[in-house]
């Protein structure tokens, strides 16, 4: 007789904000084997971009694959296509496109706490978070002219430029979010029933990390040192006061520790670089017509996000790879729900902070 | 866990966190994206703005007199703003506002009504290519 059952979780399910369907073959309550399917929501994104909109449209149509890290989509595009046209931006674009993208990482970090706390049953806090994630959004709103589609960065530039008055209100939010970060620290780290239901729970060692490819805080919560903000030079991270930030025990409260300590870095980013922005166009000439290829990597939220762009010197491209952060890291994934609980999944699950539309494209 | 009660206590006399939506409205930032809108009396017909638009919600209709049309349809733009930055007249001929577009209505026809005049427009683009090369040829043969 067979000893094991069948649970599935999803595609629809109360804990899921995307469609994704496991497959949990269950001991008793113990999961022992896992089966994952993530293409629910397809949307033929990659042919469009080579079929229906010319390169320099795209950039619109890649920050639509995502709601949450539109900016980190419609960056690596555009530093893909710049360098096919050989065209290097000034400081003042690096930075304020640094700055817009270490705001993303912010709320899509409190967006995966928010969602951590309700699946671990506090759903007080998740309303607590979110709240507060509204301060990155106002923010985000009065730099880029809306919530969330940004559309601010374009081929040879940024579109807006920043205003004292923009300036003041980032000082001010991010002074307010700080102190509020700082008191979520204490909470994620002494409450009792938080502590139960994350310390312990869904651990990812760090040689299954290396074996199967994790990336982004799920391996940094490893204590794998992957970064690739410190990997690459397309951006002067060292300079505004980067910090590799690495946990050791892999749980889901070292991914939760390591998300909160990321936004506190974060944070002294964005200061430094509204402080320290230089001077200079925020709009220049890109001329020309991508040929050959072109490889960008961008540390995403959630990790690496890889683009190749391939054009032949044509209005339209040939090419458009995305390789998501999520989908790469669905080998680590299964690996951390084997061996854990049934009643443990939704949390372990948001832990990951997974993106379906991301991955599906 | 007494701290957490007496955060939970103080927050008997904290304002309150969300905002009163209907009652009261939302002020939006300013340099808020908003619709394009469009002045026909300095724009030079260069179509720039219809080429560059992602999801060409701009289009221009050719009339047979040689005067073109414009149309915009507010739902189906992005407010990216790429129209004003290709233009060579912005802020005259065309440029974003701060009003927030409303949800479109049946009778406005938000997507059947601009499937037609995209068609028309083709249309009247491929007729006009047409009569101005048979008139060409017309003025060679009578020459």
């Amino acid at each position: 007789m067979k000893k094991t059952i069948q649970i599935p979780l999803g595609s629809q399910h109360i804990s899921l904000l995307e469609p994704i369907r496991f497959k949990f073959e269950c001991e008793n309550e113990k999961i022992i084997g896992v089966d994952a399917d993530v293409g629910f929501v397809h949307r033929g994104v990659e042919l469009a971009c080579t079929r229906s909109f010319e390169f320099k449209q795209v950039g619109y149509v890649v920050a639509r694959v995502c709601g949450l890290c539109a900016i980190t989509h419609s960056l690596s595009y555009t530093l893909a296509v710049e360098k096919l046209l050989g065209y290097v931006a000034n400081d003042r674009i690096k930075y304020l496109r640094m700055l817009m993208v270490e705001l993303d990482r912010i709320h899509s970090h409190m967006l995966c706490l928010a969602h951590t706390a309700e699946n671990a049953g506090f759903e007080a806090l998740f309303m607590q978070i979110m709240g507060d994630r509204e301060l990155i959004m106002d923010v985000q709103e009065a730099i880029s002219g809306n919530r969330v589609q940004f559309d601010y960065i374009s081929i040879g530039g940024v579109n807006r430029d920043l205003t004292p008055e923009l300036v003041a209100m980032i000082h001010k939010n991010l002074g307010v979010l700080t102190s509020k970060i700082d008191a979520l620290i204490g909470l994620f780290d002494n409450n009792w029933s938080l502590s139960l239901k994350y310390k312990g729970v869904g651990v990812l060692r760090l040689e299954d990390a290396y074996t199967y490819n994790a990336l982004g805080p799920l391996a940094r919560a490893a204590g794998l040192a992957t970064d690739v903000r410190a990997e690459t030079s397309d951006f002067p991270y060292e300079d505004i006061g980067y910090k590799m930030i690495l946990e050791s025990s892999g749980d889901i409260h070292a991914r939760n520790f390591l998300r909160l300590r990321e936004i506190v870095n974060s944070i002294t980013m964005c200061q430094n670089i509204v402080n320290n922005l230089p001077v200079g166009e925020i709009q220049e000439k890109a001329k020309g017509k991508p040929n050959g290829e072109a490889v960008v990597r961008v540390e995403a939220p959630r990790g690496e996000l890889f683009y190749l762009v391939r054009g032949s010197g044509q209005n339209m491209l040939d090419r458009v790879r995305i390789k998501t952060p999520t989908f790469s890291a669905i080998p680590a994934m299964i690996e951390v729900f084997k061996g854990a609980e049934y009643a443990d999944a939704p949390a372990i699950l948001a832990s990951f902070d997974p993106c379906m539309s991301c991955t599906a494209k | 866990m007494f701290k957490s009660m007496l955060e939970a206590f103080l927050n008997l006399f904290r304002p309150i966190r969300t905002l009163k939506y209907p009652a009261e409205e939302i002020v939006l930032p300013s340099g808020y994206r908003g619709l394009i809108e469009y002045g026909i009396d300095a724009c030079i017909f260069c179509d720039k703005c219809e080429k560059v638009c992602p999801p060409g919600a701009i289009l221009f209709y050719q009339n047979e007199d040689g005067t073109k049309t414009y149309r915009y349809n507010p739902w189906l733009c992005i407010y990216c703003g790429e129209c004003v930055r290709a233009c060579p007249k912005p802020e005259e001929a065309l440029w974003q506002s701060e009003t927030k577009q409303l949800s479109a209505l049946k009778e406005e026809g938000a997507n059947e009504g601009w499937f037609v005049w995209e068609e028309a427009c083709k249309q009247s683009r491929e007729a006009y290519a047409t009569a101005k090369k048979s008139a060409k040829i017309q003025n060679k043969s009578e020459e």
